[in-house]
């Protein structure tokens, strides 16, 4: 016997939620794009696509962020901090491949120096995934020794119920525990079979990768220019990408007033290293096709303890030129053998 | 023998002869649907080039790879109409001496591509000049006959709704053939032109300064379309300014070499005596 | 979006407003700048966590931040003096910018040299151009403690006299007889008065040829002539964990979030940016 939420109890749950002071976030479609968004009824969540267009990392971490307002005077400059809106949230619906991408993204943010903007929003949502189903021909979490149903990240874990009635409940967090509290009468204890979980075939082995990528002989390798030769440097793919994170810092405004914000900014940019000298370390496309690959499954890895890729496969599927990581890691896979 | 094999059997000839030193063309990409470009500079790996009905990138942008033609070799491309014109364009704006692309014309009717005869540039005169008053690009007509029948505000909150969903990714401007500037508008930070956040108001920014930049330049290849993650229609702003600007100058980009770009000349009959 | 706004008690990425109190024109085109805190517990917080050889980020908010090193040492941390070539945007505002101005800095970043392990042993310190002033804040953290080194000597060297930076601080050096200060131009690059070398710094350091034995090398300056000092110095007889060097890359954060900075797997705003020439020799050499 577990506990199962039936669908047609969902409007009331999100009744209980913001009665409990959470406001509540899914993948919504609108305008063409499914992302993680406010949802307003039940009604208003898409979770049949595959994966959300955009990833959720956009909730935590924004393409614009206002970090402080300044004014210029005389003598003085005066500045207000702008924080993340303090307000507690529930995002249900998301992908385990998404909130997976959170979790390995904590100890970047968290790396000597606190980014609060990160954590005041971390600690204020509550994560409820739901487990994967299907799969398309892009998704390789199991690569990265994830799952369709990891757990990594999820404060609750949902699987869909053969029935196609309801999900399966599986608190896994203190934070998951409290805020099914508020909707505890909402759930019933069953023995409804649960839907297969996505069979996702491995694709490569990030760890045989690894070695590759740290040996010094193969980073000035012919293969670099080879697999990255019709990159465009779009940086679509670490745009969508759940735990890229790079990002530049701008003021906007005029002489006297204006905000200071953090934005993202994409390594695969022509201009991401210039110097002010003229000098580029990372001149061509394929060096940094080269840093791209390097800081996912080397760098990062070496540092964090965690591949920094969730196996979500965005990179792949919107690709203009049908680039992503999935095929060079397999070269790669071919090249350590 | 199909359009496939006989371009195939033409970039070997091509390589073989030394005549290119690369043919730039499409593969098989990651999924049966799929295609990718693909660059072949030896005649053994020719086979990897197909062509049928889901080849539709214009791949025209890749001859302005720095450096690519600076040894002055040749390089043959495989292009549909709307790429063939971008060379005229690349070639009147001096980004490329056309006598270093070879042609693999091809056009695509329904779900078949079919050969398009010729191999210079200037061979496809008369085929570009048969276009200029069809639409090239079908693929928005339902939006865009929308668009038109809407009022000045109707069109603009469209827009609005469109452009917000903008995060700056610039993937448009890296698709587009005729994005070349080595240092972008929105590059430039002394001043800085053009905000790099996704507000509304910095991504229609940058969102109308390219469509203004792309003004009778644009060969509605949608690329840019193609290539944006969070599916803004693009191609109708681009064909709508191509629109404007065949009416006002009779300009139809890319019908030759020579052609000189509309919005970077001026004639002592313009009817404006300045910029503004 | 209405943004909340409320203090918080420690926003990384908000700097701290500096006055300028001095500056002074080192070389055409190189600017040096003292800046005194205003706010007292800001100025606390830099003086329990700064260390010579650490960075900063200066800047004028609606320009932006710039990355130097703080060209003074920590002996002295009543202010924090800059020397930076105007070449951007930010720099060109950071010129403009007078005695009496506010300007932001944020900081103190990064690692630090190991003063502690060069107590009681000789130091040499090579530097070309504009690449002095973080050699300087070593120059003058050890010059303040003079007791605890030995010999010092200072092997300098730019294009031409103009552009010789610290020019005052040169003299004070040339007059101490605790100090060897071996100064050189580039052949042509010097005026018709030059009374000390003319030659390429690694030629002239090679002609004074200082003895590895028991001492330290800490070496800065444009890439072209880390590499070929380096290789004097080997002919000395130096070893590569005993000669120091800094590293410079583009930065946004200084923090190690940006992704920006990091030359292979090392991120120079946190891992950095002092080396030993051992440690730069295992980075990638086509990253940097």
């Amino acid at each position: 016997m577990t506990k199962i939420l039936y669908t047609d109890k969902l409007d009331q749950c999100l009744e209980r939620w913001r009665s409990a002071g959470l406001s509540v976030l899914g993948p919504v479609r609108k305008d063409n794009v499914t992302a993680y968004r406010p949802v307003g009824s039940a009604a208003d969540f898409e979770l049949t696509q595959i994966i959300p267009d955009r990833s959720i990392k956009e909730l935590f971490f924004p393409q614009t962020e206002p970090m402080m307002h300044y004014s210029i005077k005389k003598d003085a400059i005066d500045t207000e901090e702008c924080l993340p809106p303090v307000g507690a949230r529930i995002i249900f619906g998301a992908r385990p491949c998404d909130a997976s991408g959170l979790a390995i993204d904590d100890p970047l943010f968290g790396w000597d120096y606190k980014d609060e903007y990160w954590f005041n929003r971390r600690n204020e949502t509550v994560i409820v995934s739901i487990a994967c189903t299907k799969a398309d021909a892009f998704c390789m979490c199991t690569s990265l020794k994830l799952s369709p149903d990891s757990t990594k990240g999820s404060d609750v874990l949902l699987r869909a119920l053969e029935s196609g009635k309801g999900w399966q409940v599986e608190e896994l967090t203190d934070r998951g525990r409290e805020a099914f509290k508020s909707i505890a009468e909402l759930l019933v204890e069953g023995s409804d079979s649960v839907a297969p979980t996505a069979v996702v075939a491995e694709k490569f082995d990030a760890d045989k990768c690894a070695e590759w990528l740290k040996n010094p002989e193969n980073f000035e390798s012919r293969f670099w220019k080879e697999i990255s030769v019709r990159c465009i440097g779009c940086g679509s793919c670490t745009y969508l990408c759940p735990t890229c994170h790079c990002f530049d810092i701008q003021d906007e405004g005029d002489t006297f007033t204006g905000i200071r914000r953090k934005n993202w900014d994409s390594c695969s940019f022509a201009l991401f290293t210039m110097h002010t000298s003229g000098h580029n370390p990372r001149s061509t496309q394929s060096a940094r096709w080269r840093q791209r690959i390097m800081h996912k499954f080397n760098y990062f890895p070496g540092k964090f303890s965690a591949n920094s890729c969730s196996g979500c496969g965005r990179c792949t599927r919107q690709c203009p030129v049908d680039m992503g990581i999935t095929e060079t890691l397999q070269e790669i896979s071919k090249l350590s053998q | 023998m199909s359009i496939e094999e006989q371009y195939r059997t033409r970039a070997k000839e091509l390589l073989s002869s030394g005549e290119v030193k690369l043919v730039i063309g499409y593969t098989k990409g990651s999924t049966a649907d799929r295609r990718r470009p693909a660059f072949v500079s030896s005649p053994e790996e020719v086979d990897r080039l197909v062509l049928d009905g889901a080849c539709i990138a214009n791949l025209s942008g890749y001859l302005v790879t720095e450096g690519l033609l600076s040894d002055e070799k040749r390089v043959a491309v495989y292009l549909r109409p709307e790429g063939i014109r971008a060379i005229n364009i690349l070639a009147a704006e001096f980004q490329l001496d056309a006598r270093q692309v070879e042609i693999l014309g091809f056009n695509t009717t329904g779900n078949e591509p079919s050969a398009l005869a010729g191999s210079k540039v200037d061979d496809f005169a008369d085929l570009i000049a048969s276009l200029k008053d069809s639409t090239p690009d079908t693929a928005g007509e339902e939006l865009y006959l929308k668009l038109e029948a809407m009022t000045p505000q109707e069109r603009f909150d469209f827009w609005q709704a469109e452009f917000s969903k903008c995060i700056k990714c610039y993937a448009c401007r890296q698709a587009c053939p005729m994005c070349y500037c080595r240092r972008c508008i929105v590059d430039n930070n002394q001043p800085q032109w053009v905000n790099t956040s996704s507000h509304t108001l910095g991504n229609f920014e940058w969102n109308i300064v390219r469509a203004f930049h792309l003004s009778g330049r644009c060969v509605e290849c949608g690329n840019c379309d193609r290539a944006c993650p969070v599916n803004i229609p693009l191609r109708l702003i681009n064909r709508k300014m191509a629109g404007e600007v065949l009416e006002a100058f009779d300009h139809f980009s890319g019908s030759s070499q020579t052609q000189e770009p509309v919005m970077a000349s001026f004639k002592k009959d313009d009817t404006e005596t300045f910029i503004l | 979006m209405t943004e909340t706004i409320h203090s918080a008690p420690q926003n990384i990425y908000k700097p701290a407003i500096m006055k300028i109190v001095a500056r002074h024109d080192e070389a055409p085109g190189v600017r040096t700048m003292r800046l005194e805190f205003q706010d007292p517990a800001e100025h606390e917080q830099f003086k329990e966590t700064f260390r010579t050889g650490m960075f900063g980020l200066y800047g004028i908010y609606g320009e932006g931040e710039s990355t130097f090193c703080v060209a003074s040492p920590e002996t002295r941390k009543d202010y924090i003096e800059c020397t930076f070539r105007q070449s951007g945007r930010v720099t060109s505002a950071l010129a403009s910018a007078d005695v009496g101005d506010l300007v932001t800095f944020r900081g103190p970043y990064g690692n630090r040299f190991p003063l502690e392990e060069f107590y009681g042993k000789n130091l040499l310190f090579i530097a070309g151009g504009i690449a002095l002033p973080p050699t300087r804040s070593v120059i003058w953290s050890c010059l303040d403690q003079r007791e605890k080194f030995g010999k010092v000597t200072i092997v300098y060297g730019a294009r031409t006299v103009a552009d010789l930076v610290y020019k005052h601080e040169l003299e004070e050096w040339q007059k101490r007889d605790d100090v060897e200060l071996v100064l050189a131009v580039d052949p042509g690059g010097e005026s018709p008065d030059w009374k000390h070398r003319v030659g390429f710094v690694p030629t002239v350091l090679e002609e004074a040829a200082p003895s590895p034995e028991n001492c330290i090398a800490v070496l800065c300056g444009p890439p072209i002539m880390i590499k070929f000092t380096l290789i004097s110095l080997k002919k000395l007889g130096f070893e590569e964990s005993n000669v120091y060097t800094t590293l410079e890359n583009r930065m946004k954060c200084g923090l190690g979030k940006c992704g920006r900075c990091n030359v292979g797997s090392v991120y120079v705003c946190k891992e950095g940016p002092v080396f030993t020439a051992a440690e730069v020799a295992l980075m990638p050499a086509a990253d940097l």
